[in-house]
C-alpha cells in the first residue's frame, strides 16, 4: 500500500506492507537508524519519535497509521553545528552513557518542553517515565531536562 | 573541535570531561550493530529449543530449505569445532544431540529477508525426546544424580567448590556471646541492557571474516570464532561498534559464531538481531544464590566467627561460574575483619538458563546476607548499625578471610563517615 | 499507612580477574606531528566511559587536552588485547597500560627535547600546556607541536607500546588462602524508604552513596556510575526476577520483567571518597560494579527500620512484605 508522510520536514511517498511498523519504515526504508528498537512491544521508549507534536513508540504504530502525518526523528533535531537545547543539555550534564536510550530520551524531553516550557520535577519525571535507561539511573537525564528548561539551580 | 560546548570541558585528570562519543549519541549518529548494514546482506535466525532438557532424535529441514528466499540451513554438522565458553568450551554453537537448556540453538536459517528467515525457521522440525530436568541446585548436587556434562565436567554437577578457612571456628563459637543464623536467597536476574544482541558478519576483500558486534571483549570473541571455524586469529577481525550496555551479559558468545559461520558458508554478509524475547532466552543470567549464614560476636560488638554455605545455580553451562562462586566465597565476610571463618561456596549445573557474569560478579549476592546479619546483630547487641560496623570494618593492615593483608587504599571508614549524617536516628527496634 | 525508615549497607569488591589469572592490559601510543595523539587499546567502552578516561590520562601525561587524544578501541585488526570490559578493571589496569605506553613515547620525546633546549638531561624537561619546557625555567620552552614536527624532519618518531599486569595470587583450593585481588574498592550507602503497609509497596526516597574509588579521574562519569549502580540495586532489591517454569523463562519481556523507570528512582547524593591507591593511575582504582552493591542491603535494612520485617529473599515484592507484615501481626 502507498502512504504519504513527512519525515523531518521532507515529504515522502512510500510503498509499504500492511504489517510494517513505522519503526521499520524509518530504520529499514529511510535508513534513519537513530530510532532504536529495544523491545518491540511499547515498553522501553527507545523507538520514540514525535508524530504531530506528540511522542509515540514507533514500534507500536503501523506505517499505515502514519499516513498523512508529520514525523520527527532524532536526525531531524540538530547537528554538530547547532545542537537542539535538549541535546546540548544531555551532553553537558553527562546524561549519556551507552547512548542507546538517548535518542528516545531526547525526543521525549523535546516534546515535553514544546508543550510545557517550564515543567516541574514531577512533570519531567512523568513525561520521561516511558523511556527506560539501564545505565544512568536517570539522575543526570533529569538534570539535563531541567537544564534544558532553564531551571537548573546550581 | 567539539570539546567546548557550554565550557564544561576542563582539565584533564580530575576534570568533568565530556565523553567524545556523546555527540554521536545525542545526534542519533552512533551506530550500534543493528544499525550497520552491507550491500547484499542476508538475515539469519536461530531455531532454539523450547525444552530445558532433551535428546534430539532427528531434524526435518526439507521444508525450510525449500522455503522462499532461503539461502542456507545449517546444523551442528556444519560447525568444524562445535564448542565455546569462557573457561570451558562446554557450550555448543549448534546443539548436536543433547539440549541442556531452553533457548539452546539447534538450527540456523539464513534467508534473503528477515521475514523469510523467520518463516523458514518456523518450518524446521526438530524431533525432541524430552528428558527429566534438574531445576534445583540442591538436588542436582546430590550424589547419584545424573551428570549433565560427563565429558567435560565429570560425574558430578558440582562444577566448583571453594572452602575458605581461617582461624578456628570452634574457638570463634566459644568466644561468641551473641549468634545470628539465617537463610538468604537471591533471585535470577537479567542484565536487560537496552540494546538487544545484534551482529553483522561478512567476508571482506582480503578473504578475512569480519564480525561487527557489540561485545565486552573483542579479542575473546575473535578467539572463539576462529576456534569454532578452524581459522587463524589473523583471518578473523572482530570490530566493536557502539555497545548498548553490557553489565556482564556480553561476556559470553551470543550470535557471533552463528553469524560468522553463516557468512563463511554462504559468502554473503549476514545480519542477526535478537528480539528482546530471544535476548532473554539466550544470554547468561545472574546466579540465584542460597546462602546460609551463622555469625557470632562478643557483647562488646566484635565479630568472632562466621560460618556460611553458599550454593549458586550455574544453569546449563559453566560460563564464569567457578570464578563467580569463588568471588562469593572470598567476599562472604563483607568488608569486616573476622578472625575465624569457614565458608563453602558451590556452583552447581542444572537445566536452568546458564548463569554468568553480571555487575558484581558473585560479590553482589552475599551483600544481602552479610549486611542483614550486621543489622540483626546490632539489634541483638543494642548497638547502632553504624557503631557495630565501625567496630569491625577493614582498615589498612586488616587481614581478610583469605589471609590477605590490606596495605593500600582501604576507604571503608571514610565511606561510612561520609554517609553517617544521612542515617539520622535509626530507631533501635 | 505509609511508614518511613532508613537503612545502611556496606560492601567491598576485589577488582581485576583475580586468583592469579594473568590480568594484562596493553596499549599502543603514537604522538602525531602536530602534538596530537592516538591511543589504541582493546578495552571497549560499553557505556562506562573507559575511552574518556584513557584520553584524560594520556592528555595529562603529555600536557595536552583530552580532545587532542583519539582513543581507538576494540578492533582486533588494529588494537592490542586489553582484556575484558568487566571486573571493574579498565580504569586501573588499562589505565596503567596507557600510562606505561605513553611513558615510552614521552621518554624519547623528552630526550630529544633536552637536546633541542640545551638541557643536559631529559629529567630536566616537562610537558605542560602544550609546551616543552625546562623545569624551573619556563621561559626556555618550545611549543610541543613545533618540537614534534621538527623531530619528524630529523627522523625521530615518538611511539609507545606496553602492558600492565595486575597483582594477584591464586588461592589455595583446599583452604581459600591467598591474595586473590588487588585493589579492593569500598562503598557505603544509606537508603530512605517509604513502605505502604496496605499495599506492601516500597518507594525508595533518597540514597546517599559514598564510594572509595582511589581517585576520581572523571567525577562526572563517576557520579553517573553511582546513579546507574543504584538503579540496578533498586531493581535487584525490589523489582526484578527471571521466573522459571521447568527451566523455561516465563517473563521474557519488558512488560513482565520490570526494570526501574525514572519513577522508581530515589533522589541521589553521590559522594566520591578518594583514598589514594598508589599502584593505580593517578591513584585511581575502580568503581563500576561496587556502585550497585550497598544499595541492595541499604534498602532491605531500611524496610526493616520502617516496618520491622526482615526480608531474606529477593526481590522484596509487595506480596512478600504483606506476608511478612501479616506474620508479624500474628505474633
Ligand atoms: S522498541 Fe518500541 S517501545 Fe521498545
Ligand atoms: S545510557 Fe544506556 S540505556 Fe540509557
Amino acid at each position: 500500500m502507498k502512504i504519504e508522510l513527512t519525515v523531518n520536514g521532507v515529504a515522502r511517498i512510500l510503498e509499504v506492507e500492511p504489517e510494517e511498523r513505522l519503526l521499520d519504515v524509518l530504520r529499514e526504508r529511510l535508513h534513519l537508524t537513530g530510532t532504536k528498537e529495544g523491545c518491540g512491544e511499547g515498553e522501553c521508549g527507545a523507538c520514540t519519535v514525535i508524530m504531530d507534536g506528540k511522542t509515540v513508540n514507533s514500534c507500536m504504530v503501523l506505517a499505515a497509521q502514519a499516513d498523512g502525518h508529520a514525523v520527527t526523528t532524532i536526525e531531524g533535531l540538530g547537528n554538530r553545528g547547532s545542537l537542539h537545547p535538549v541535546q546540548k543539555a544531555f551532553l553537558e550534564e553527562g546524561a549519556v552513557q551507552c547512548g542507546f536510550c538517548t535518542p528516545g530520551m531526547v525526543l521525549s524531553a523535546k516534546a515535553l518542553l514544546d508543550r510545557s516550557p517550564h515543567p516541574g520535577k514531577e512533570q519531567i519525571a512523568v513525561a520521561m517515565s516511558g523511556n527506560l535507561c539501564r545505565c544512568t539511573g536517570y539522575d543526570k537525564i533529569l538534570r539535563a531536562v531541567e537544564r534544558a528548561a532553564g531551571e537548573v539551580k546550581e | 573541535m567539539n570539546g567546548t560546548v557550554g565550557g564544561t570541558v576542563g582539565g584533564t585528570v580530575g576534570g568533568r570531561v565530556l565523553r567524545e562519543d556523546a555527540w554521536g549519541k545525542v545526534l542519533g549518529q552512533a551506530a550500534f550493530p543493528a544499525d550497520v548494514r552491507r550491500e547484499g546482506q542476508i538475515y539469519a535466525v536461530a531455531v532454539r529449543s523450547p525444552h530445558a532438557h532433551a535428546r534430539i532424535r532427528g531434524l526435518k529441514l526439507d521444508e525450510a530449505r525449500k522455503a522462499e528466499g532461503v539461502v542456507a540451513v545449517l546444523t551442528s554438522a556444519d560447525v568444524p569445532h562445535n564448542g565455546h565458553g569462557v573457561l570451558y568450551r562446554d557450550q555448543p554453537v549448534l546443539v548436536q544431540d543433547h539440549v541442556r537448556m531452553a533457548g539452546d540453538p539447534v538450527v540456523l536459517v539464513g534467508a534473503e529477508t528477515l521475514a523469510e528467515a523467520r518463516t523458514a525457521a518456523g518450518l524446521v522440525e526438530v524431533d525432541y525426546e524430552v528428558l527429566p530436568g534438574l531445576f534445583d541446585p540442591e538436588e542436582a548436587m546430590k550424589e547419584g544424580v545424573p551428570a549433565l556434562h560427563p565429558e567435560i565436567h565429570g560425574s558430578t554437577n558440582i562444577v566448583y567448590h571453594l572452602p575458605v578457612c581461617k582461624g578456628n571456628v570452634a574457638k570463634g563459637w566459644a568466644e561468641a556471646e551473641v549468634t545470628v543464623e539465617r537463610d538468604y536467597q537471591t533471585q535470577m536476574l537479567d542484565h536487560a541492557f537496552l540494546q538487544p544482541e545484534a551482529v553483522l558478519a561478512y567476508v571482506d576483500e582480503r578473504g578475512h571474516l569480519v564480525v561487527e558486534v557489540a561485545t565486552q571483549y573483542a579479542h575473546y570473541d575473535r578467539g572463539e570464532i576462529a576456534h569454532a571455524l578452524g581459522l587463524k586469529f589473523n583471518q578473523v577481525r572482530v570490530k566493536t561498534v557502539s555497545v548498548g550496555g553490557a553489565f556482564g551479559g556480553r561476556e559470553d558468545i551470543s550470535l557471533q559464531i552463528m553469524a560468522a559461520l553463516m557468512a563463511w558458508r554462504t559468502l554473503r554478509p549476514v545480519k542477526m538481531e535478537n528480539t528482546r524475547e530471544e535476548s532473554f532466552h539466550s544470554h547468561s543470567k545472574r546466579h540465584p544464590m542460597r546462602m546460609h549464614y551463622k555469625t557470632g560476636a562478643t557483647r562488646a560488638g566484635k565479630l568472632t566467627v562466621l560460618e556460611a554455605r553458599i550454593v549458586g545455580d550455574a544453569g546449563a553451562y559453566a560460563s564464569w561460574s567457578p570464578n563467580i562462586l569463588r568471588k562469593a566465597a572470598i567476599h562472604a565476610t563483607g568488608p569486616y575483619e573476622i578472625p575465624n571463618v569457614r565458608v563453602d561456596a558451590y556452583a552447581v549445573l542444572t537445566n536452568n538458563p546458564y548463569t554468568g557474569a553480571m555487575r558484581g560478579f558473585g560479590a553482589a549476592q552475599p551483600v544481602l546476607a552479610y549486611e542483614s546479619q550486621m543489622d540483626l546483630l546490632a539489634r541483638e547487641l543494642g548497638l547502632s548499625p553504624m557503631e557495630l560496623r565501625l567496630r569491625n570494618i577493614c582498615r589498612v593492615g586488616s587481614e581478610t578471610a583469605t589471609g590477605q593483608v590490606l596495605t593500600g587504599s582501604v576507604g571503608m571508614e571514610e565511606c561510612l563517615k561520609a554517609v553517617k549524617s544521612y542515617l539520622g536516628e535509626v530507631s533501635a527496634r | 499507612m505509609k511508614k518511613r525508615g532508613r537503612g545502611l549497607g556496606c560492601a567491598w569488591y576485589g577488582t581485576g580477574y583475580g586468583n592469579g589469572f594473568p590480568d594484562v592490559s596493553s596499549a599502543f601510543v603514537e604522538i602525531h606531528d602536530d602534538g596530537s595523539v592516538s591511543v589504541l587499546t582493546g578495552a571497549i567502552d560499553v557505556g562506562q566511559g573507559s575511552s574518556t578516561i584513557f584520553a584524560q590520562i594520556a592528555a595529562e601525561e603529555l600536557g595536552i587536552d583530552p580532545e587532542e587524544v583519539t582513543v581507538i578501541s576494540g578492533d582486533t585488526d588494529v588494537t592490542p588485547d586489553s582484556g575484558t570490559s568487566a571486573a571493574t578493571r579498565h580504569t586501573y589496569n588499562t589505565g596503567n597500560a596507557v600510562i606505561k605506553a605513553v611513558a615510552q613515547a614521552k621518554a624519547s620525546l623528552l630526550t630529544y627535547a633536552a637536546r633541542a633546549l640545551h638541557c643536559t638531561t631529559a629529567d630536566g624537561i616537562e610537558l605542560k600546556d602544550h609546551k616543552v619546557r625546562v623545569k624551573g625555567e619556563p621561559s626556555r620552552s618550545l611549543p610541543l607541536a613545533e618540537l614534534v614536527s621538527k623531530a619528524r624532519l630529523e627522523g625521530e618518531r615518538f611511539l609507545g607500546s606496553d602492558s600492565y599486569t595486575a597483582r594477584t595470587t591464586r588461592v589455595n583450593p583446599e583452604t581459600g588462602q591467598g591474595a586473590p585481588y588487588w585493589p579492593y574498592a569500598f562503598g557505603s550507602q544509606v537508603a530512605e524508604v517509604e513502605v505502604d503497609t496496605e499495599t506492601g509497596n516500597v518507594q525508595v526516597l533518597r540514597v546517599a552513596a559514598a564510594h572509595d574509588l582511589g581517585k576520581a579521574i572523571n567525577p562526572l562519569q563517576a557520579e553517573g556510575q553511582i546513579a546507574g549502580g543504584i538503579a540496578q540495586g533498586v531493581g535487584f532489591a525490589l523489582l526484578e526476577e527471571v521466573r522459571l517454569s521447568e527451566g523455561r523463562i516465563k517473563n521474557p519481556t519488558f512488560s513482565q520483567y520490570l526494570i526501574p523507570t525514572v519513577l522508581d528512582m530515589p533522589e541521589i547524593r553521590a559522594i566520591l571518597v578518594e583514598e589514594p591507591e598508589g599502584t593505580g593511575p593517578y591513584d585511581a582504582k575502580g568503581l563500576g560494579e561496587p556502585a550497585m552493591l550497598p544499595t541492595i542491603a541499604a534498602i532491605v535494612n531500611a524496610i526493616d527500620d520502617a516496618v520491622g520485617v526482615r526480608i531474606t529473599s529477593l526481590p522484596a515484592t509487595p506480596e512478600k512484605i504483606l506476608a511478612a507484615l501479616a506474620e508479624q501481626s500474628k505474633k
